[in-house]
């Protein structure tokens, strides 16, 4: 799904901000890209979505040579890659309706399925009811949550995310931790960068670390707390596991 | 994407763009409509008074003056000797009573001026019409007038040509000089406009990098800029138009009979030179808001 072969990068001035960096994360997999400030983490993240391009080296996403790729073929790269970040980045003069819709709008999709979309998305997040509210009546948690159902909205392959919790305090750390397993779960390739090794520990998963611009350690953790943060364990114990990664049904169809 | 929609989505960005910032959208209206309102009343101006010239072109004459003593004969000679000429249309023969008695109808306040004089005051005079299609220049005609200066009973030939010459100079310099200033002033409208889109862009800065990040297109990105600019062109244009409209109307109401009314302006502009003024408008809207988000990054 995501390749890195022999990546690396070199601002203008500076020292490589990334230094041969070659992995490979397989489709649905979850991995944690952790290291200190500065290490890279966001470098490499804006790499997959063709925000910044590799000084040298290779990049694959989804089979296709992103540094390779057309400027006016990036939009339809971004598509398939939903992006999350620590500072939220809302638009305030719109609403959450509007902000979790753009993409679809952008698409030229009607607004009944626009409006549907939007709901599917936010209730993913638990925020179904303040579609009409604007980003700053929201709390910070709400906010994130609303980024992600942004990202979440055209169903995209990857979702990425830097610092997602950085702004939030733990509690809501763990709810918005909770929905990236969840998204996890049905099916999305998630890489989520933090610096906070706690949670890590915790969780699990794939862990890549760098340090000072290289790949120092590329390991699987075993969680040592996952049914606090395992989706199927906190809120579905009863229901065989089979069962779970079925997509959300449309409002109307639930009752029955 | 349908075209329509995209279309709505782009003018309604647009619209809200040109009200959130209406201060420096006004500005942006206010040059292209100061422009383009000098534009048009040079426009006015030139184009009334090459009609005018147009139309005195049809009606030139030339009027050969005799001497004081020629008799009336003569005169009747003279007359049918011009209307021989080719491209002379008619001859009026007027003789020194008749000159007086249509001084005196035309000026009534003046009448005692020329009244009880021994001899006529004014001279006998042949009033020449032309062929109006040869009329600025029949092969011979300064050769012909250069012989009716040298006949004993000519005292003066006037000639509308050189006038009517003088004019057409002026309708061009007017032209030009209209040309050149609002070349300059719409020069100076597209730079206000495109520093006004480049502003709103750089307060949108944050928008579009999220339109880029969820995979929004450039031309998405942009059109409603391009719009943006557009409409203030266009708004610019209707102001103008309506500006010199009302001017035209308040002008025409103040000088009856005057100068300005009779000639500067008799008529306003056509249906189709309010459209170019209008189009005028929005062409350079939209080239300030291409010019301004040229780079490839906002
Ligand atoms: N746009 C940039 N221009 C120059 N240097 C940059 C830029 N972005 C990041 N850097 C540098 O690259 C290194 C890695 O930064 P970054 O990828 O942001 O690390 P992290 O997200 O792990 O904190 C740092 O030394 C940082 O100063
Ligand atoms: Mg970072």
């Amino acid at each position: 799904m995501i390749q890195f072969f022999h990546v690396s990068k070199k601002y203008p001035g500076g020292q490589a901000a990334l230094d041969e960096v070659t992995f490979d994360i397989p489709r649905g997999q979850f991995v944690f890209l952790t290291g200190a400030s500065g290490a890279g983490k966001t470098t490499l993240l804006r790499m997959i979505f063709r925000e910044e391009v590799p000084t040298s080296g290779q990049i694959l996403v989804n089979g296709r040579n992103v540094s390779a790729i057309p400027r006016s073929k990036i939009p339809y790269l971004r598509r398939t890659i939903g992006v999350v970040f620590q500072d939220f980045r809302l638009i305030a003069r719109k609403t959450i309706f509007e902000n979790v819709t753009y993409l679809p709008q952008v698409l030229g999709v009607d607004l009944q399925e626009q409006k549907k979309l939007a709901y599917q998305a936010l209730r993913r997040v638990g925020l179904a009811h303040r579609l009409n509210a604007f980003p700053p009546e929201l709390s910070g948690g709400e906010q994130q949550r609303v980024a992600i159902a942004r990202a979440l909205i055209n169903d995209p392959d990857i979702l990425i995310a830097d610092e997602p919790t950085g702004n939030l305090d733990p509690d809501l750390s763990r709810e918005i931790l909770r929905l990236f397993l969840e998204v996890n779960l049905r099916g999305t390739t998630v890489i989520l960068a933090t610096h906070d090794r706690d949670t890590i520990q915790r969780v699990g998963r794939r862990v890549l670390t760098l340090d000072h611009g290289r790949l120092a350690n590329d390991q699987e953790l075993i969680g040592t707390d996952p049914p606090a943060l395992d989706p199927l364990a906190a809120e579905a114990p009863q229901v065989p596991e089979e069962l779970i990664p079925a997509p959300e049904p449309p409002p109307e169809e639930t009752a029955g | 994407m349908s075209l329509l929609k995209a279309l709505r989505y782009f003018f309604r960005e647009a619209g809200v763009n040109l009200l959130r910032g209406w201060k420096v959208s006004l500005l942006a209206v206010l040059t292209i409509a100061v422009s383009l309102f000098i534009g048009g009343a040079f426009l006015l101006v030139s184009d009334n008074l090459e009609s005018s010239v147009e139309r005195w072109r049809g009606e030139m004459r030339v009027v050969i003056y005799l001497k004081p003593e020629t008799p009336e004969a003569d005169l009747r000679r003279l007359a049918a000797e011009a209307a021989r000429a080719p491209g002379v249309r008619s001859v009026e023969p007027v003789t020194a009573a008749a000159a007086r008695k249509r001084f005196q109808e035309v000026f009534p306040s003046l009448s005692n001026l020329v009244a009880g004089w021994q001899e006529e005051p004014l001279p006998a005079s042949l009033e020449i019409g032309l062929d109006p299609r040869t009329a600025g220049n029949a092969p011979g005609r300064e050769a012909w007038l250069a012989s009716w200066r040298t006949r004993p009973e000519v005292s003066l030939i006037d000639d509308d040509r050189e006038w009517l010459g003088q004019l057409a100079t002026a309708v061009a310099v007017v032209r030009t000089v209209g040309v050149a200033l609002v070349a300059g002033l719409l020069g100076a409208a597209i730079f206000t406009i495109a520093s006004v889109i480049r502003l709103t862009a750089y307060l949108h800065a944050e928008e579009i990098g999220i339109m880029r990040l969820v995979g929004a297109t450039e031309l998405y990105i942009r059109a409603p800029f391009y719009v943006e600019g557009l409409l203030q062109g266009v708004i610019g244009g209707l102001l103008a138009s309506g500006a010199l409209w009302a001017g035209y109307q308040l002008l025409h109401a103040r000088g009856g009979g005057s100068l300005f009314s009779s000639v500067l302006a008799l008529d306003f502009l056509g249906a189709q030179q309010v459209a170019f003024l209008i189009l005028l408008g929005g062409a350079a809207g939209l080239f300030g808001a291409v010019v301004s988000l040229r780079r490839e990054a906002l």
